[in-house]
């Protein structure tokens, strides 16, 4: 065997004992048991103090408010989203007292104005809304209401008001195709607006020969857009013709 | 910004680094393959640059993997991908490719290559500089010609073996990015093929420049057969590797996905100057016009007679182009390919930092680096086909 092959040998052989060696004292015990990671990771992360009670510990001494909260608005909202982990409040109630959020910049993280928001969130402007005066001044935090219903559609579907407002469908009233009872706005998800449910709907101001202004463009109704109702293709709350 | 984007495309996440780095491994892949033209494929001509190319391989597979290592931000950690590999992630398999590609071709092929001299230099040097060189041999000095023919005979395997390896290593970048296949931009089966040729060019282009600077500053005088050789070859892959990106082109325009009019979008405005001018005029089109008409590529006797100190420097600036041309196409894949939204209707934009991990300095130094690296191991193991070698005892 020529002498080149077997120092060479030799040095693979040192390096491949060497990552083996390495290998066995580096890669923890537990590494691959139950996936790509180290299995006992679950067990030191089970270690890690507790640091949130969960809304039921807060129950046994503060019963008027969780059961107001409960009743309330926020009833989705638990108590620590609010106060911060208070795991050792509970503990010892008496040292250690969880912060409570009375600064006006608090509650617009979730009711400040986003465009991502579901429809019908109640969202406000926090510049323009009742400016300075702390949010607690008209809302119970524990169990919010709006002091007067809404009077605008605009207040709860900002984002679709907005949108309307820069479309060719601006100077159309919410009304003319939702008709809303006032109770929508007093309890918004159990009553209820309508929604137009026909391609004749739109017809009314968009057939051809419909007794509509002029200005409104007009499509021939039987074979425009086949059989697909108009908002399959066209936004009604921003309808664009490309 | 412009158009709609998602909030998350805002800024990109593979910046300048990600560019640098299939931009290295190219020029390795590359330098080896012109390499194995002398060893493998017997052209004689380009035999001065033979121990160059592998040495400028070495230099720059070192330091490819820094630009990755400073983008992820821990290096401390990196050896780990070697001690539990995940064999579900290309990225992770990426670390295998390299060690095989350093430690059973490249190193094996120099040592292999550089054997007899190493043994020659130790017997002749003194004090540490002995031990060095003797550590570097392992121990084997055997330089009966038994022994120097086995060292030839497994060198040419190991040539052999290397060129799917390196067309492993660096087909491999392209496949990470051809099989995103969210992103039309990237998503290529040809991904892999066009960044191979395109490190074939910048691997031939970057050992010429390297050997024609080099010979300058030893002031010695350049091998014209083998300085027009490498202009050949460096013709002869240009034209493969533009005749690929354009069958991609075609293609992509032919197959008109949804796709199409935010990647015109892209190209005329984005990416007009790092694309049309800087990858395919200056950086294709005038190299392949220039060495078309200059080397003797077409025909034996070149189309046009230059002398050949005008003809060294033409080649010296069209390899130069061509690096240009060639670091450009990483940035355009790199960088193009986050420059415009998931929803292909709008586009971001990109503004490299100075300072920072993943700024322009920390990029400077890393393209710097390969050649300060290429200098030591050239004080090492001199590649100079005309260097003095002691006269060896038993001759
Ligand atoms: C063991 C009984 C007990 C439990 C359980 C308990 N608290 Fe309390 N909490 C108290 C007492 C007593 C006080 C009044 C402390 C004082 O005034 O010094 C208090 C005060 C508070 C305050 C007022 C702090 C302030 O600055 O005015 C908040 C907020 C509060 N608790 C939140 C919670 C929340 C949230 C939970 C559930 C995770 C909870 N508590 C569970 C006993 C309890
Ligand atoms: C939407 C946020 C929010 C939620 C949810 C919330 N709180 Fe509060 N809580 C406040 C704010 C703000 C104050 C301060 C009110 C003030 O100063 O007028 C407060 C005050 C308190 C106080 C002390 C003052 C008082 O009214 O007696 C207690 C105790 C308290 N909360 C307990 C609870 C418990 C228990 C829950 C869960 C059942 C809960 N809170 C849920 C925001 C919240
Ligand atoms: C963690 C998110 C969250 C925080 C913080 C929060 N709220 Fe709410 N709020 C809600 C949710 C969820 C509703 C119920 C919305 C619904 O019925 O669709 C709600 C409802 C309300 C309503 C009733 C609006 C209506 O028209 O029905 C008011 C008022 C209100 N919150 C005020 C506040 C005030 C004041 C604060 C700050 C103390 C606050 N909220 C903090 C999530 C939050
Ligand atoms: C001066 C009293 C006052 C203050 C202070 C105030 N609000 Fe209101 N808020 C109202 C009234 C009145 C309404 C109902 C009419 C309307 O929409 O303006 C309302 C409505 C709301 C609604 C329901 C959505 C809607 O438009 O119907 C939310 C949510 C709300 N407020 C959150 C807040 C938050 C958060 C703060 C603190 C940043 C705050 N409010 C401060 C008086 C107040
Ligand atoms: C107090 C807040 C509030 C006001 C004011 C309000 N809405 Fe709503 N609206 C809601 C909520 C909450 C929903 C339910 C959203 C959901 O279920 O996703 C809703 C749903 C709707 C729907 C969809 C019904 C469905 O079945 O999908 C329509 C249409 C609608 N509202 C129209 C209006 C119009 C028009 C006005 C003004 C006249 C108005 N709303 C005023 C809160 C409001
Ligand atoms: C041109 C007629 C038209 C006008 C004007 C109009 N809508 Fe609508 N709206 C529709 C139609 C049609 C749908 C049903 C769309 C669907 O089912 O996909 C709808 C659906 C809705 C929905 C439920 C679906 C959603 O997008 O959340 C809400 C809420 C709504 N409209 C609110 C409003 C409000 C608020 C206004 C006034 C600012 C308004 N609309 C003005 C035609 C209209
Ligand atoms: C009350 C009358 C009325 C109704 C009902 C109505 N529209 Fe319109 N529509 C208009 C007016 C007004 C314009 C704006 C014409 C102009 O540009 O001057 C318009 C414009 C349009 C345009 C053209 C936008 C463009 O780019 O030119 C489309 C598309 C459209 N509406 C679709 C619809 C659809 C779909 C419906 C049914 C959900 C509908 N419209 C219901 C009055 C109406
Ligand atoms: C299959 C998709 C589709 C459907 C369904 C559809 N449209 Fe259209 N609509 C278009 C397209 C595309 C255009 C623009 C090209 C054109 O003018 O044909 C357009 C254009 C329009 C215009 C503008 C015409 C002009 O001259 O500017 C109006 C108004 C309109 N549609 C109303 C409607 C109404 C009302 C309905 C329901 C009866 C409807 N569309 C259903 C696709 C559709």
């Amino acid at each position: 065997m020529p002498q080149q092959v077997t120092r060479l040998g030799i040095a693979f052989a040192v390096l491949a004992i060497v990552f083996v060696a390495v290998r066995q004292t580096l890669v923890p015990d537990t590494f691959g048991d139950a996936g790509h990671y180290r299995a006992a990771a679950v067990d030191s992360i089970e270690a890690q103090p507790l640091k949130y009670a969960g809304h039921e510990a807060c129950t046994m001494c503060h019963r008027p408010i969780a059961d107001k909260r409960s009743a309330s608005n926020h009833s989705g909202v638990s108590c620590e989203v609010c106060h911060g982990p208070a795991a050792e409040h509970v503990a010892a109630p008496g040292n250690v007292r969880p912060r409570a959020p009375r600064e006006r910049g608090f509650c617009p993280l979730c009711h400040g104005y986003n465009a991502s928001r579901p429809s019908g969130f109640p969202q406000i402007d926090p510049v323009a809304h009742n400016p300075t005066v702390p949010c607690m001044t008209c809302h119970d935090p524990h169990a919010p209401e709006p002091p007067v219903i809404p009077g605008e559609c605009r207040a709860c579907h900002g984002q679709i008001a907005s949108t309307k407002a820069v479309s060719h469908h601006a100077v159309l009233p919410c009304l003319t195709c939702h008709d809303a009872p006032e109770e929508h706005k007093a309890t918004p998800r159990a009553v209820r607006p309508g929604k137009p449910s026909s391609r004749d709907f739109c017809g009314g101001c968009h057939a051809e020969g419909a007794d509509s202004p002029p200005h409104i463009p007009g499509v021939d109704m039987a074979t425009h857009g086949e059989d697909y109702l108009c908002w399959q293709c066209h936004y009604p709350h921003h309808p664009e013709a490309e | 910004m412009q158009g709609y984007i998602y909030p998350n495309e805002f800024e990109l996440r593979w910046g300048l680094l990600i560019v640098l780095y299939p931009y290295l491994t190219g020029l390795v892949a590359g330098a080896f393959i012109l390499a194995s033209l002398a060893r493998v494929f017997n052209v004689k001509e380009v035999e001065p640059t033979y121990r160059l190319a592998l040495l400028t391989a070495l230099a720059f597979l070192i330091v490819a993997p820094l630009p990755l290592v400073a983008h992820l931000g821990h290096p401390e950690r990196s050896y780990e991908i070697f001690l539990t590999p995940n064999r579900k992630s290309a990225m992770a398999m990426f670390g295998f490719v390299y060690a095989w590609y350093l430690m059973v071709v490249l190193l094996l092929e120099i040592w292999f290559d550089y054997r007899r001299d190493l043994v020659l230099t130790a017997r002749e040097a003194t004090g540490p500089r002995k031990w060095f060189y003797y550590t570097l041999t392992l121990g084997a000095t055997d330089l009966s010609d038994r022994a120097l023919q086995f060292d030839d005979r497994v060198g040419r395997w190991i040539t052999i073996i290397g060129i799917p390896s390196a067309f492993l290593l660096h087909g491999y970048v392209g496949f990470i990015f051809g099989s995103v296949k969210a992103n039309p931009w990237w998503s290529s089966v040809l991904m892999p093929v066009v960044f191979l040729f395109s490190a074939i060019v910048s691997g031939i282009a970057l050992v010429m420049i390297i050997y024609l600077v080099a010979t300058l500053f030893r002031s010695k005088k350049v091998d014209m057969g083998c300085a027009d050789k490498l202009a050949s070859f460096l013709f002869y892959a240009i034209v493969v590797d533009f005749s690929l990106e354009m069958l991609d082109f075609i293609h992509r325009l032919y197959e008109a996905e949804e796709s199409i009019e935010i990647l015109s979008q892209l190209i005329e405005g984005r990416l007009f100057v790092s694309l049309i001018v800087l990858q395919i005029v200056l950086g294709t089109l005038v190299p392949l016009i220039s060495l078309g008409v200059v080397s003797p590529a077409l025909s034996k006797r070149s189309i046009a007679r230059i002398p050949a100190e005008v003809r060294r420097l033409i080649y010296l600036g069209c390899a130069i182009l061509v690096q240009i041309g060639i670091f450009s196409i990483r940035w355009n894949v790199v960088i193009g390919g986050q420059l415009f939204s998931k929803s292909l209707r709008g586009l971001t934009a990109y503004k490299a930092e100075l300072l920072g991990l993943e700024g322009l300095l920390v990029a400077g130094v890393l393209l710097v680096l390969p050649f300060l690296v290429l200098g030591v191991l050239v004080k090492i193991l001199p590649p100079w086909p005309d260097t003095e070698l002691p006269a060896s005892p038993e001759a």
